[in-house]
């Protein structure tokens, strides 16, 4: 356990240095932008101004409030400060929300439209690529090229290919929006029948995308791993094929489990196209409104989560793989 | 055999999963959906009110039948007006970004909140509401006087008094909102001489008179009352600070107005309306407005709010929507506009280019005239507005706005010779060559001072009208031997560089494109001060206009003194010289002209939406039935199928 406990050590310690240094990028990047956000809400409060130095006294009090008149160096100490209160601000593009009440707004939308959506698309392609490397013959043929079709796409165009198809065209599905236009949100059937359709096709964008990336990557994998010699022993010494199978599944699954591990520390920002093309309401489109609106706190706070997040499962994925594959920890601790 | 069943079994589960996940979605961790206002104070207010109250059935008879639908016959939606998600009701700040019940301005929105009078855009005049009958000044124009209707009420059944409207500008100045610093230099102070009378005293100049009695009578329909009692309790929980008392969201905001809030979250936001509204009084509507609720969607762009319109869900459209007559002559959808043909709609805003005048060149009128008249503006029109502008055949160039109180404010004939219609390529070749700007190198572009004339025109990324627009400006100079390429920076940027007026404008902005002053009780006098007046130089942060930084004291004397004029055939002669002195000097030059609010009703559910003609009088305009007068608009509406 000694071995274990300085593998543990490092790579918290490899966690701690990733994340100082992204905190930094989070703070600086978006303030590098050219561009005066304070002058964008003064315009909203001056239309219609007719006096001057109304204006001004506007504009002052808002360098003051967001603290933008102040050297950066200072802002950052201030950010700093205030984030481990658990206080990211105000926004600067829906002001007078505090940064903490638009992310809450929009998350939840983004989580449940992409957790099940990376899980599923996740078992589904795992499933299928272990099925046609097993399976063979016209599955494989089947599968195989779909797989590659629908993983070749980007993500905006199968966005826009279903939307196409499905809500212009035929007009089965509604082209935008989390749910019914004429509703308010509720637990009635009505309600979470509009909310259950509106899903419907942002949640398959992305999930036929998924599939095709995993079932690929499965299918290699089990190919690989259905010809290896303890296979093959494993036949000669007459066990059962799905115990064999049991066993092909379970080793192939390793490279996967860094897939799904990834697609979930990213789900926040992976939400972003399926969100803007379907008007999703979503912390994708949150954001993509903050980086219009030079909104540095929400993009901070934005991206400090996606950090966190990707941050987290990497951390988590190590101390993981550390456990059930002593090569690696093994490996690393020299 | 059996490995292949477990397979299925395993498919079996996964599609369970898929389905599970799909109903999770449904039951996204929503707000919770807020108690309508309004009808808990309908509940709480009928003693009150049940006197004066018509035998209208009450709130709860047209409920729906559930709570948490918005019936199609009974709800006006809308779009255009509301572009992200609502973060606050609060009147006192412009920055609770609502828009469809706060927008304190020329035509104040007035579904929520309520001024003394309102503005009508059609013929420049302002129309009592909470106001009882007209107001007058005093002799010495430095005092404003008018009644408060006695029927009218808060929505907590409180009446309106001279003591709100007193406190509400005490408030505005003591805070420092921009309402208040925008006018405390005009306005001295607002007094209630007794419950029903208001007095607005005027800030007097080293002469003794107001200092613009314009501004002042303006802030009449301009500026919402807001109750005192609610306005002390937003105090004591801020603490006297102003930025809390600004960024309050105001939950819990009375409001005089026929609407209050149902619903608001991140897609849309809805509003009730107040079945007690004191506006039914025989005082003023007599009635309740027709629609129980007014609901908006936030749509991500125009062409997401057309496609809605065109499906129906959405019945009145404040936005740009690309030729909009395919809607009804394609389509064949019950849609119109408020005129039957082009340009479908009143103008009331004049897009500008503007010159930086300290560019090298930019400094001589014969340049930026002959830049202006070779520009084609019936290209303009036809493809950036898809002719929804008016042409400069059909309304001459002036300062002035296409209404036809507007136009009649000056003399046409007077500067006839000036207005140029565009195009005109041999026109600005002479004119070029006449003020010695020729190509004396043979590369085929001009010089002057020994330099080849070269610009670049500039305007927002993403603003796809006025790209075009530019794209044409940049076109006629080449026509002409000036080279002008264009450039299109982000908004973010764009906006710090031009409202800068402390600094010459840097290189890529010698022509570039910003807005005008619509209609409004100030106006023309408004837009022609900022278009022209030299009080924006010098500025840090100008929102106010003229961003090329022109300077005339002809103009600066004339834009002083027009406040003060009464007399009508003086005025005129007053704004006719402005006009001349602009299409003479050309410090900057319109390209199309553009409505106060796009109005484009779908007629599937809705009817009886204003038009031209229409026959109410007085004339109700095309503001989306909530802008100042054009809230008359609410109560005509009718059902398609009642």
């Amino acid at each position: 356990m000694k071995g274990y406990t300085r593998y543990f050590l490092v790579k918290f310690g490899w966690f701690l240095v990733t994340f100082v240094f992204a905190f930094v990028l989070n703070f600086t990047l978006p303030r590098l932008m050219p561009g005066d956000p304070v002058a964008a809400i003064v315009a909203r409060q001056a239309q219609g101004m007719s006096n001057p130095t109304g204006v001004q006294a506007i504009y002052q009090q808002y360098t003051e409030l967001f603290g933008t008149n102040r050297p950066i160096i200072e802002q950052f100490f201030i950010y700093v400060r205030n984030v481990f209160r658990g206080d990211f601000g105000f926004s600067f593009s829906q002001y007078p929300r505090t940064v903490a009440e638009v992310i809450g707004a929009s998350i939840g939308w983004t989580l449940i439209l992409q957790f099940p959506a990376i899980l599923v698309g996740w078992i589904l392609g795992n499933v299928l690529g272990a099925m046609a490397a097993y399976l063979k013959g016209g599955f494989d043929k089947m599968v195989m090229p779909t797989a590659l079709f629908l993983s070749s796409f980007p993500a905006f165009g199968m966005a826009i290919i279903l939307l196409v198809i499905f809500a212009v065209q035929l007009k089965w599905l509604p082209t935008s929006g989390g749910y019914g236009y004429n509703l308010i949100p509720s637990l009635t059937p009505t309600f979470l029948w509009s909310a259950f359709v509106h899903y419907q096709l942002p949640f398959w964008s992305i999930v036929l995308i998924a599939i095709g990336g995993q079932a690929i990557g499965m299918r290699s994998m089990s190919i690989y791993e259905l010809n290896a010699d303890y296979v093959k022993f494993a036949r000669f010494m007459g066990i059962k094929d799905d115990k064999i199978v049991a066993y092909v599944f379970r080793n192939a699954m390793l490279p996967q489990v860094t897939g799904l591990a990834l697609s979930i520390g990213t789900m926040v920002g992976g939400a972003l196209i399926a969100e803007i093309v379907f008007s999703y309401p979503g912390l994708g489109t949150t954001l993509l409104n903050g980086i219009m609106g030079q909104d540095y706190p929400l993009i901070s706070a934005a991206t400090l989560i996606i950090t966190f997040m990707v941050l987290t499962a990497f951390f988590i994925l190590e101390i993981v793989y550390g456990l059930i594959d002593p090569r690696i920890k093994a490996a690393q601790s020299d | 055999m059996r490995s292949r069943f477990n397979l299925w079994i395993v498919l079996l589960l996964i599609t369970g999963m898929v389905l599970a996940a799909c109903g999770g979605g449904a039951t996204s961790p929503e707000p919770a959906v807020e108690q309508p206002a309004a009808q808990e104070q309908a509940a709480q207010e009928q003693p009150a009110q049940a006197a004066e109250a018509p035998a209208t059935a009450p709130a709860e008879a047209s409920a729906p039948v559930d709570a948490n639908a918005l019936p199609r016959d009974e709800t006006l939606y809308y779009n255009g007006f509301q572009w992200g998600p609502v973060v606050g009701w609060n009147p006192y700040s412009n920055s609770n970004n609502n828009g469809m019940a706060i927008a304190q301005q020329d035509n104040a929105r007035v579904t929520m909140f309520e001024t003394p009078y309102l503005y009508n855009m059609l013929d420049g005049k302002q129309y009592p509401l909470l106001a009882d009958g007209d107001w007058s000044w005093n002799e010495d124009r430095t005092e404003i006087t008018f009644k408060i209707k006695p029927a009218a009420r808060w929505s907590d059944g409180t009446p309106v008094t001279a003591e709100d409207v007193a406190y509400t500008w005490a408030t505005h100045v003591k805070y420092e909102t921009a309402i208040g610093a925008a006018n405390k230099a005009y306005i001295d102070t607002i007094e209630a001489v007794d419950p029903q009378t208001v007095v607005i005293k005027a800030k007097l100049d080293e002469n003794g008179r107001a200092v613009n009695p314009l501004i002042v009578q303006a802030y009449l329909s301009s500026y919402y009352v807001i109750q005192k009692a609610w306005t002390q309790k937003l105090e004591e929980r801020s603490g006297g600070d102003p930025t809390k008392l600004m960024a309050d969201p105001a939950e819990d905001v009375v409001y005089s107005g026929p609407y209050g809030k149902f619903f608001a979250d991140d897609t849309k936001v809805v509003l009730v309306r107040n079945d007690n509204y004191w506006g039914q009084d025989p005082s003023m509507w007599g009635k309740l407005p027709a629609p129980k609720y007014l609901a908006h969607t936030i749509f991500k762009d125009n062409a997401a709010g057309t496609t809605a319109l065109a499906a129906g869900e959405v019945d009145v459209s404040q936005q740009f929507n690309s030729n909009v007559q395919d809607l009804w002559e394609k389509q064949n959808l019950p849609i119109s506009t408020y005129l039957p043909d082009p340009p479908y709609h009143i103008g009331a805003s004049l897009p500008t280019a503007f010159y930086n005048l300290k560019a090298p060149g930019l400094d001589q009128v014969c340049i930026r005239k002959a830049i202006a008249i070779a520009v084609d503006y019936r290209a303009i029109v036809a493809n950036a507005m898809t002719n929804q502008s008016a042409t400069f055949e059909q309304v001459p160039r002036s300062l002035m706005n296409p209404t036809p109180f507007e136009q009649a404010l000056y003399n046409r004939e007077a500067v006839r010779e000036l207005q140029w219609v565009g195009n005109d390529i041999e026109g600005a070749k002479k004119l070029l060559d006449d003020c010695g700007v020729v190509d004396t190198d043979g590369d085929g572009w001009r010089e002057y001072n020994g330099e080849k004339l070269s610009y670049v025109a500039t305007c927002p990324n993403g603003w796809s009208d006025w790209q075009a627009a530019i794209e044409i400006v940049a076109a006629a100079g080449k026509e002409i031997g000036i080279d002008i390429t264009t450039n299109f920076p982000e908004w973010s940027v764009y906006q710090t560089v031009v409202t800068k007026s402390d600094t010459p404008l840097p290189p890529g902005y010698e022509i570039f494109m910003m807005w005008s002053a619509g209609a409004g009780p100030t106006q023309p006098w408004g837009r022609i001060r900022n278009l022209l007046s030299s009080e924006w130089i010098g500025l840090p942060s100008n929102w106010s206009g003229n961003w090329g930084q022109y300077s005339n004291p002809e103009v600066d004397d004339l834009l002083a003194k027009i406040p003060h004029e009464t007399d009508e055939a003086k005025l005129k002669e007053m704004y006719t010289r402005l006009v001349e002195i602009y299409l003479t000097d050309v410090p900057s030059f319109t390209l199309m002209y553009r409505p106060q609010n796009f109005h484009t009703v779908n007629e599937s559910v809705w009817t009886n939406f204003p038009h031209e003609g229409d026959g109410t009088n007085p004339p109700v305009p095309p503001l989306n039935l909530t802008d100042g007068w054009s809230i008359a608009g609410l109560y005509n509406l009718t059902l398609v199928e009642p």
